[in-house]
């Protein structure tokens, strides 16, 4: 018998509700919460949560960092940044009760001084607003911050009320030290208790690559290597490194953007249909696909550096100009690989991926391209194209698929269209910022959109092979303009294909 | 960002043939900048709306279809009319954010004169969007002994209707039971009821004696509590519901049109709301 039909059996009242899950009392206590992450985007996905009131009733946030400030001014920043950047308009009687419970603890994260003081307010937070020891810890610090803290964490967890860990990527920086991470989280935590996020996992486009791919039934039967011709998975960002060189230098495309997000991506492309919608289903089929990816010969892998260029019309410095960029730094800014899913279903099925900064343009997509018609049996047949379905994440969140279709007049002229689904165009909702529905999930419980430990070692396995061969040849680096689309040679690592 | 009216076509005396050519005319309109507008279409919404009802309904419909994009079809039964079929066809198009185009849904009103009225169906049928769910959203009481309103249910896979609007409950339930086989049913007192229900249900097993409220909204949940757990309640009138719900009525409505299947537990709760 499921959870469902023993409540609704203790309580016939519940069956057929359509009750909205919401979380239980608990603290949201964010590490790091001086950062650009907490006012860009964390504050205000709370404040939206609040407002469809899916928050529970009893709830407080504490706000940890290293910067002094009283509450006061803490709440007097995120209120300035939920009216920035909140999706939703500013409505003073949800603020007010989101920043009734929120505080501001000024520690150093290892200090055992300091965390007594977090203790202290999460327990105050406990006793005004009914939390009941439930926590929520938010950990966006710095990598080299991070053992330490979920050591301090572990030590001193209580047995009332649960808790759940959010770790903010990068999680390690190689294999090494990921597995480290997950070996001290491991000594204190259960790994339903850890939550790995990847925003990309929350973004709706992703979930609706799911949707696509196992709610209808025409995709699946051709979602192989006998009709698909190859994958090419893109996400570029036309923005530089936007004072974050410190960081940058440090992870480069590959682990700021290829290891986590493009190979999730990936993994959901080419996934099998899980058995339910159930975190460890999704999940158990998304680490298959990564432990079956093969390491990519060095000659199918392309990094690159941009170097000055015109972004929207105006020039941009070069990533060696950009303040706190070593001017002989090496540090890639572009990523391209062919990457191969060693699979009953994918083999010999090449998956193009790449990413990269300071690109023409903000896009992140994935594009299926089918295999031509076999024997089209006209004449103009040059200009016929294979079919390609493309999901875009984002801009322009949706689908289209590229058919031939007759010119009208004479003849048997066909020319490419597209067929378009946008978000925008046929749900008018607005589409939920992906931290809101993950933080949410976390207060939940529910994991399926959070990366789990053997999938994040699967993603450092194929980093570190790719890193590894890199260390043998010191790159000619710039290698590609601001505003293009990247070094020419990943152009040819898909022409190459053809 | 508000929605605006584009004007198609008008004519007091029309034929099904005319009204498609002006739907497929407009469908080909450039909007502005010489860029196509957006078509795009998740149901066929069809309202019976008698001439009482008439400026409560164009109230709940505005800015419907900027969230629940469709083909409108709204019946206006003129029975004591001559025999005439009048249609006035036009896009209600919405501004897309940061784009130039809109995002425009099809509304055809059609006022069926005489006899007219007696045959909608063979109306609304060549009107309808293939493939896709067709909602009957039926204003006032529905007349379920007659022709009309049969017909029109057999073409429709989900009838909405608010049992508040009528005034002979909860007898009515009784005779709305009949059509639970042949179309899944939304009712909106019965979504009005829905935080009262979920305050019951948190407070299981305590359980109330009475409950006061609008009549139709507590026959509902006195069938529930009976269909559900067993429980009489007796009921007294009161204006207003004791847990409000904060949608109004085009939120209400915008709330069914997100449901597709049968609900088991309401149709239980009518059926015993019909036999108090």
């Amino acid at each position: 018998m499921d959870t469902q039909s023993v409540q609704t059996e203790e309580n016939p009242l519940l069956e057929g509700l359509r009750l909205r899950r919401t979380p239980e009392p608990c603290v949201l206590a964010i590490f790091g919460a001086s950062g650009d992450l907490t006012r860009r985007k964390i504050f205000p996905a709370l404040y939206s949560l609040a407002m469809r009131k899916l928050l529970p009733e009893q709830f407080g946030v504490i706000g940890i960092a290293r910067t002094a400030q009283a509450t006061e001014e803490f709440v007097a920043a995120m209120e300035a940044a939920v009216r920035e950047f909140a999706r939703d308009e500013f409505r003073s009687d949800v603020w007010d009760r989101l920043a009734s419970g929120t505080r501001y603890v000024t520690t150093d994260f290892a200090d055992e001084g300091g965390q007594d003081n977090v203790v202290k307010c999460l327990n105050e937070l406990d006793a005004h607003a009914g939390t009941r020891g439930n926590r929520v810890y938010y950990l966006a610090v710095p990598p080299t911050a991070m053992p330490a803290l979920v050591q301090e964490l572990g030590e001193r967890r209580t047995t009332t009320g649960w808790v759940r860990l959010i770790v903010e990527k990068p999680f390690g920086r190689d294999l090494a030290s990921a597995r480290e991470l997950n070996e001290i989280l491991a000594s204190h935590f259960t790994e339903g208790e850890v939550f790995r996020i990847d925003h990309y996992l929350g973004k709706e486009t992703v979930q609706n690559l799911l949707a696509l791919r196992f709610a209808n039934g025409i995709f699946e039967p051709i979602w192989n290597r006998q009709f698909i011709d190859h994958v090419q998975i893109t996400v570029a960002e036309s923005i530089g490194i936007e004072a974050r060189a410190g960081y940058y230098e440090q992870a480069g495309a590959i682990r700021d953007i290829f290891q986590n997000h493009l190979l999730q991506l990936l993994a959901l492309t080419a996934m099998e249909p899980p058995i339910d919608f159930d975190a460890e289903s999704v999940r158990n089929e998304k680490v298959k696909v990564l432990r079956a990816l093969s390491t990519p010969n060095p000659r199918f892998v392309v990094r690159g550096q941009y170097g000055r260029g015109f972004i929207e019309g105006v020039e941009v410095p070069g990533y060696r100009e950009e303040p706190g960029v070593a001017p002989d730094s090496t540090t890639e800014t572009f990523v391209a690989a062919r990457l191969f899913v060693d699979s009953w279903r994918w083999a010999d099925t090449p998956f193009y991926v790449r990413t990269g900064k300071r690109l023409a343009r903000r896009d992140t997509t994935i594009a299926i391209q089918f295999k031509r018609a076999p024997h089209p049996p006209f004449e103009d047949i040059d200009t016929l194209r294979p079919n390609v379905l493309f999901v875009h994440v984002q801009p322009n969140e949706g689908v289209s698929l590229a058919i031939g279709a007759k010119v009208p007049g004479e003849g048997m002229r066909v020319r490419n269209v597209h067929m378009d689904f946008l978000y925008g165009g046929t749900f008018r909702t607005g589409l939920p910022d992906a931290y809101e529905r993950l933080i949410l999930d976390t207060m939940l419980g529910d994991q399926t959109l959070f990366t789990r430990a053997d999938e994040i070692e699967e993603q450092w396995s194929l980093v570190d092979a790719i890193v590894a061969a890199w260390a043998r040849e010191r790159p000619n680096f710039p290698n590609y303009a601001a505003g293009t689309w990247g070094p020419a040679s990943s152009q040819e690592l898909v022409a190459w294909h053809r | 960002m508000a929605s605006v009216a584009i004007e198609g076509w008008a004519d007091d005396c029309a034929t099904i043939e005319e009204i498609e050519d002006a739907l497929a005319e407009l469908r080909l309109r450039v909007g502005r900048g010489g860029v196509p507008d957006l078509r795009t279409s998740v149901l066929t919404h069809m309202a019976w709306v008698p001439s009482e009802w008439q400026a409560a309904a164009t109230e709940t419909l505005a800015g419907l279809g900027e969230r629940h994009p469709s083909r409108t079809l709204l019946f206006f039964p003129e029975p004591e009319e001559g025999n005439r079929l009048a249609a006035t066809v036009f896009l209600e198009c919405h501004p897309l954010e940061g784009d130039a185009r809109h995002l425009c849904n099809e509304v055809v009103e059609l006022r069926l004169g005489g006899p007219r009225a007696e045959a909608p169906a063979s109306i609304a049928t060549p009107l309808l969007l293939p493939d896709l769910p067709v909602f009957l959203r039926w204003r006032g009481r529905p007349p379920f002994r007659t022709g009309q309103f049969a017909q029109m249910i057999a073409i429709a896979d989900r009838l909405i209707v608010d049992s508040a609007e009528w005034p002979d409950v909860p007898g009515a339930y009784a005779e709305l039971e009949d059509f639970f086989e042949a179309a899944a049913v939304s009712d909106i007192a019965w979504r009005r009821t829905l935080p009262w229900r979920a305050a019951l249900a948190h407070g299981w097993p305590e359980r109330p004696d009475r409950i006061a409220g609008p009549p139709a909204e507590t026959a509902l949940l006195a069938g529930w509590l009976q269909s559900r757990a067993g429980v009489e309640v007796g009921r007294e009138p009161a204006e207003g519901l004791p847990y409000d719900v904060d949608l109004d009525a085009s939120g209400l409505l915008s709330e069914e049109l997100n449901v597709f299947g049968r609900d088991a537990v309401y149709e239980a709760a009518a059926q015993a709301a019909g036999r108090l």
